[in-house]
């Protein structure tokens, strides 16, 4: 009876020594609490992904998503710090965790020495990613961007933001001109719909469409900019080639007026319908995915869907062509800013997603250990793994490409095969790698499927190989001219507006009740009611123009180190 | 029982008086009073948030760090110096006020119209098929409402094709139609459910009453107008005092899903204002200062509409 | 109401026949007109989700699926929030009809000494409210309710519109009702739940159709208090989270014809998911709705109580 008894002991002894002796080798399980500031479908629980981050870091996740209004719920739970998610991204609005003192300094553990790859990732543009904090004046960087650090030669196989868009048939029907002023695009569609009016079903075509609903008023109004030769800057036009970079809203500009003379002139002829100016996206989507729309003013993403619903149906011809167009001198003689000279430019250098994706909070007890899963993360198998996904199941290695077959690639599409089979709730929001793959076996293959030659050209149809071909282009992008270098400042519309937000609000209120009249106005009373929109908005892009000129010259100051 | 206490009122002093009632009437408190600590602690407890309708939440940065400086009234200086402020207390005012008249009135003509009814298993499916769209979301509604009233849509093809129109009309871009659609929409989706409660009133009319009337050989109107309606009076003024003091609210997702920068001016209500200009730069102080406002107008609304009711000798809320 | 008036023996009036005829006709016009935007969702929730992008559905679907149903139903969260939302409507029902009936009655009797008071503090919480930030401090930092399952029950236990409605109900009674109970020595909790409940069942069954549809549409006290916790999540915000996620996944891909064909999640858009959504979270509603019903469209016979 002793004896069992000291066996039991002893083995009691041992048993109670284990954990001890794992927490040596291994770390010890931990679950981070995770907030992400946009909407999200949990991860299933047999997630092959989640699964093996567990087995190399111990670390499982809980994730909360956002419903409702993300500027409210931040607001609320920055009212408690003690109690914040570990990994926190504020999604569009994360400057107000920042500013509520919400998230750490990750200098305090991101440097050269310790965490080479995470500093490799940020040293190109550490610039505009570490900044100075107001009141301390020391280095900080709270959020690692989630998008935007590529690796080599800038990637730009299409137009994914902003340009005039115009139905691949209009193109055709044309015989395939070159179009680059407003005049040959509205010319084109003018006679398109004169020779053609409605489509096969009888359904009449619909000229020129223009969004104008809530935030997505960037239709309406930022034409003006990209017209005037520059990529998007937002609401206002910026010199770059002047040392104290000028800076103004160009709504109110003389030179924007030529624009919405056109439009106006538009409207008269019928190629613009008034319905454009009260209709809600998804009715915008619905005239899109139909077919019956000839052209407008958007970004790409903007209507993806609408593009999807045409692929659908195989319907190639009436997916859209962005087309970069300017102004022709002769329109704006006169009206230009000093020394400006017109040259086309909608593609811009990559732009870091600044003060986008995780940081991580005061709250958080284990920092450090984030930071070095992170770094671990950067190595190329695990970007493989996010990226790409297991090799042999979601992709192949041939002759050293990477490949995936018609199939897996639309695997990566479906939103419940991802939810199995991709950690997107926490990769996306993390730091990662884009661009080329530069060294190693696996040079010259791209880290995302997307960008990857063999996806791209290999899963295009016929009708766009062969629309290109016509052209004598190899990609979409070449419609208009390559990306220029990225301005110091970056892209104007990054900078957060809160300071002047309730003046910024009157300007977005007045294009929002003035400008769609000015369009439909009488051409007689077209200058009467130009001079009282410009009038009404003028106060307000005083304070705008120079608030956004100091902001300016402070991102400037801060890439060039001063 | 209220001669009696009246009788103790006049036999003792006020005070005294109004513990002994309610050690009388503890049963009655025991019934109510544990509600209202809970309504206390929920309703009146946060109250301490009006102060900051009083503070400075302009700047973010300072907010953040605690600092929100008292500035007296400049909240409210700051409301009511915008003239598109005033612009949404009209709106406001305009829209509830048109909801209130023709969400009342139509709910009650088709209590009436089913109370009418003597088939059981039509009136039950009119009553279940009515009150369904109130369970639509909002932006459902308002999309099919965008499609029928199109320049392109049915109400503008049925008022162009019988002459009533020579060109289509621009329902959805010209402001002044922009309250009555409001409206025309509010009661589509809520007539049946707001009729639910007129209904409930109706069955605690005596059907003795019904008789009696039906022996002096009243009409159909007659009785409506004598026993049905007077049935549901006190309903109708107590939700009536109850939606006066309402009026300051005008709702928000219809107005924000239903309207664009043509309207703008005809569409935007007080809760859109705040949300614009408040909410969503996390200025705390004017959303506050708007509440504040928006809670005062309502009492005083309340109390006058509670008055009048008195005066005339029907029910009241209070 | 009653057929009584049909017993009574006298010679029909033109209005008779002409009025029901009319009034029949009114009311299948208002159901048809009422009923269309219900069909319209129907249709749109059994439409394949791209082709419905391009809108033009009216009263069938023109492509039918099943997509929109299935990519909401398949997870299994679903069922789980499911109970947790009919698990607390039902308790909140139970406590507002409990509370409620018992503070109106109180509040009806004309000689409480209290009832000014309450009623006005009450009546005042309607108008006056403290803004969102006090609420949710009270809610978190106070009471530490959030992460909680009684966080949807304890803030939501009363409404002050509901005790009026039964309030009025029950001074619309016969006063002789109490009066004659409360001679026979009953104390107020005896004539409440003895003789006035029983005949409040009309507008108790109207206040709890409030209460439980209230509860069962509420997504925001999860969004704010709940969302971290996954077994704790409603229905109604999970939806919420399917509808925002179809809406923002919608525009991310840039996928092929041939993807698109192949994949199931592009076949399920936000228009779509928004009616299935409707679909799935009323028909819980219409099912209980009949029960309801029954006592606020037939009510009680009173004057049998009275005889």
């Amino acid at each position: 009876m002793r004896k069992l008894l000291s066996i039991l002991l002893v083995l009691a002894m041992m048993l109670a020594l284990v954990p001890a002796a794992l927490a040596d080798g291994d770390l010890e399980p931990i679950t981070l609490t995770v907030f992400r500031g946009d909407p999200g479908d949990q991860p299933y629980p047999d997630n092959k992904i989640y699964k093996k981050i567990e087995e190399e870091f111990g670390v499982t996740f809980e994730f909360e998503f956002l419903a409702g209004d993300l500027d409210e719920k931040l607001t609320l739970m920055t009212q408690d710090l003690d109690d914040l998610p570990d990994l926190f991204d504020g999604g569009n609005s994360a400057e107000k965790l920042i500013d509520a003192g919400a998230l750490i300094n990750l200098l305090d553990y991101v440097n050269p020495e310790d965490t080479p790859n995470l500093w490799a990732h940020i040293e190109p543009q550490k610039n505009r990613i570490i900044t100075k904090d107001e009141v301390t004046g020391e280095d900080v960087m709270y959020i690692i961007p989630n998008y935007g650090l590529p690796e080599g030669p800038q990637i730009a196989l299409s137009v994914g933001g902003p340009a005039f868009f115009i139905q691949k048939q209009v193109l055709a029907w044309g015989g395939y001109p070159q179009i680059t002023t407003l005049d040959e695009y509205f010319d084109l569609i003018e006679k398109f719909l004169e020779a053609n009016p409605t489509n096969a079903d009888g359904t009449p075509y619909i000229g020129f469409d223009i969004l104008c609903e809530d935030w997505r008023r960037f239709c309406l109004i930022n034409p003006v900019q990209h017209l005037m030769g520059h990529p998007n800057d937002g609401e206002v036009l910026i010199d770059v080639n002047s040392d104290d970079y000028p800076t103004e809203t160009f709504i109110n500009r003389a030179y924007a007026k030529p624009y919405y003379k056109k439009l106006n002139e538009e409207f008269q002829k019928g190629i613009i319908s008034a319905d454009t100016f009260v209709m809600n996206y998804d009715q915008y989507i619905a005239q899109l995915s139909t077919g019956i729309v000839l052209g407008m003013f958007d970004q790409a993403w903007d209507f993806g869907n609408a593009t999807n619903a045409l692929l659908t149906d195989k319907k190639y011809e009436n997916t859209y062509v962005a087309l970069g167009l300017v102004y022709d001198e002769d329109d704006v003689a006169g009206l230009l800013p000093e020394g400006w000279t017109i040259e086309e430019h909608y593609l811009n250098g990559s732009l870091p997603n600044l003060d986008r994706g995780f940081g991580i909070s005061v709250s958080c007890e284990c920092p450090e250990r984030i930071i070095a899963m992170w770094e671990r993360m950067m190595d190329e198998d695990w970007q493989l793994l996010f990226n790409w996904g297991v090799e042999g199941e979601d992709y192949s290695i041939v002759d050293g490409r990477l490949i995936m077959t018609e199939e897996q690639y639309a695997n990566t599409q479906d939103i419940e095969w991802q939810r199995h089979n991709k950690a997107r709730a926490f990769f996306e929001s993390s730091p990662k790698r884009q661009g080329w793959i530069l060294e190693g076996d696996l040079a010259g293959n791209c880290w995302e499927p997307g960008n990857q030659n063999e996806i791209v050209f290999g899963l295009m149809n016929d009708y766009d190989k062969e629309f290109l071909a016509a052209y004598g282009y190899s990609k979409f992008a070449d419609f208009v001219n390559p990306p220029i270098e990225l301005a110091p400042y970056g892209e104007a519309w990054q900078i957060d507006k809160a300071p002047i937000e309730k003046d910024y609000n009157d300007f977005l209120n007045i294009q929002d009740s003035q400008l769609p009249g000015v369009i439909m106005a009488n051409p007689d009373d077209f200058d009467a009611k130009w001079d009282a929109f410009v009038e009404a908005i003028n106060p307000s892009c005083e304070v705008y123009s120079n608030f956004m000129h100091e902001e300016v010259l402070k991102l400037v100051d801060a890439y060039y180190g001063k | 029982m209220t001669e009696y206490t009246q009788g103790v009122k006049l036999r003792t002093g006020k005070r005294k008086g109004f513990f002994r009632q309610l050690a009388g009437q503890w049963q009655l408190a025991l019934m109510s009073v544990p509600m209202f600590l809970y309504v206390l602690l929920f309703n009146y407890v946060p109250m301490w948030g009006w102060i900051n309708a009083f503070k400075d939440y302009g700047n973010r940065k300072l907010v953040a760090r605690g600092i929100t400086p008292y500035n007296g009234l400049a909240n409210f200086k700051w409301l009511f110096s915008r003239p598109d402020f005033y612009q949404a207390i009209r709106n406001t005012l305009a829209m509830s006020v048109i909801n209130l008249v023709f969400g009342t009135v139509s709910a009650i003509l088709l209590a009436i119209l089913l109370n009418e009814v003597r088939n059981r298993g039509f009136k039950r499916t009119v009553q279940t098929v009515t009150y369904l769209p109130h369970f639509l979301s909002m932006v459902i509604v308002v999309a099919m409402a965008q499609n029928i009233f199109a320049t392109n849509g049915p109400i503008n093809a049925l008022l162009t094709g019988v002459g009533l129109a020579k060109t289509p009309i621009f329902w959805l871009g010209e402001g002044k139609y922009f309250w009555w659609l409001v409206g025309v929409i509010n009661v589509w989706k809520e007539v049946g459910w707001g009729t639910i409660i007129y209904i409930s009133a109706m069955t605690s009319i005596d059907p003795s009453l019904y008789e009696a009337a039906a022996i002096d050989g009243a009409g159909r109107f007659h009785r409506i107008m004598h026993v049905t309606l007077p049935g549901i009076r006190s309903t109708f003024i107590i939700l009536l005092i109850m939606n006066i003091g309402h009026l300051m609210e005008a709702g928000f997702e219809i107005q924000y899903l239903l309207g664009n920068g043509l309207v703008a001016s005809y569409s935007r209500t007080i809760d859109i204002f705040v949300l614009e200009y408040g909410i969503q730069q996390m200025d705390m102080g004017v959303a506050t200062a708007a509440g504040m406002f928006k809670s005062v107008v309502a009492i005083i609304l309340l109390v006058s509409a509670n008055f009048i009711a008195k005066r005339l000798g029907e029910d009241t809320l209070v | 109401m009653t057929n009584s008036i049909e017993m009574n023996k006298r010679p029909r009036r033109r209005n008779d026949v002409v009025f029901p005829i009319v009034n029949t006709c009114i009311l299948i016009l208002l159901m048809f007109v009422t009923l269309y935007p219900v069909i319209n969702t129907l249709a749109y929730s059994f439409n394949d989700g791209t082709d419905a992008l391009k809108g033009g559905i009216s009263l069938w679907p023109r492509v039918f699926s099943l997509q929109s149903y299935r990519s909401i139903l398949q997870d299994p969260a679903v069922y789980q929030a499911a109970w947790i939302s009919a698990s607390k409507t039902v308790l909140i029902t139970l406590l507002n009809l409990f509370w409620t009936g018992m503070l109106a009655y109180a509040l009806a009797r004309r000689e409480y000494v209290l009832r000014k008071l309450i009623t006005t503090m009450l009546v005042l919480t309607m108008y006056i409210n403290a803004g969102l930030i006090p609420n949710y401090l009270l809610i978190t930092k106070t009471l530490h309710l959030s992460k909680s399952y009684w966080v949807y029950i304890i803030p939501t236990m009363f409404s002050c519109f509901n005790m009026i409605v039964i309030r009025t109900y029950i001074v619309g009674l016969p006063d002789a009702l109490v009066e004659s109970a409360r001679i026979d020595g009953a104390g107020d909790i005896r004539v409440y739940w003895q003789i006035i409940f029983p005949l409040c069942t009309p507008v108790l069954a109207t206040v709890a159709l409030f209460v439980a549809v209230g509860s069962w549409n509420s997504w925001f006290d999860t969004h704010l208090y709940c969302a971290s916790k996954k077994n704790l999540l409603t229905l109604q915000y999970l939806l919420k989270m399917k509808l925002a996620t179809t809406q923002a996944s919608a525009n991310a891909g840039k996928a092929t014809a041939e993807a698109l064909a192949n994949s199931n999640s592009t076949k399920t858009t936000p228009v779509t998911i928004r009616c299935a959504i409707t679909v799935i979270s009323t028909i819980p509603i219409l099912v209980v709705y009949p029960f309801l019903q029954k006592y606020f469209v037939t009510g009680m016979a009173l004057g049998s109580v009275k005889g």
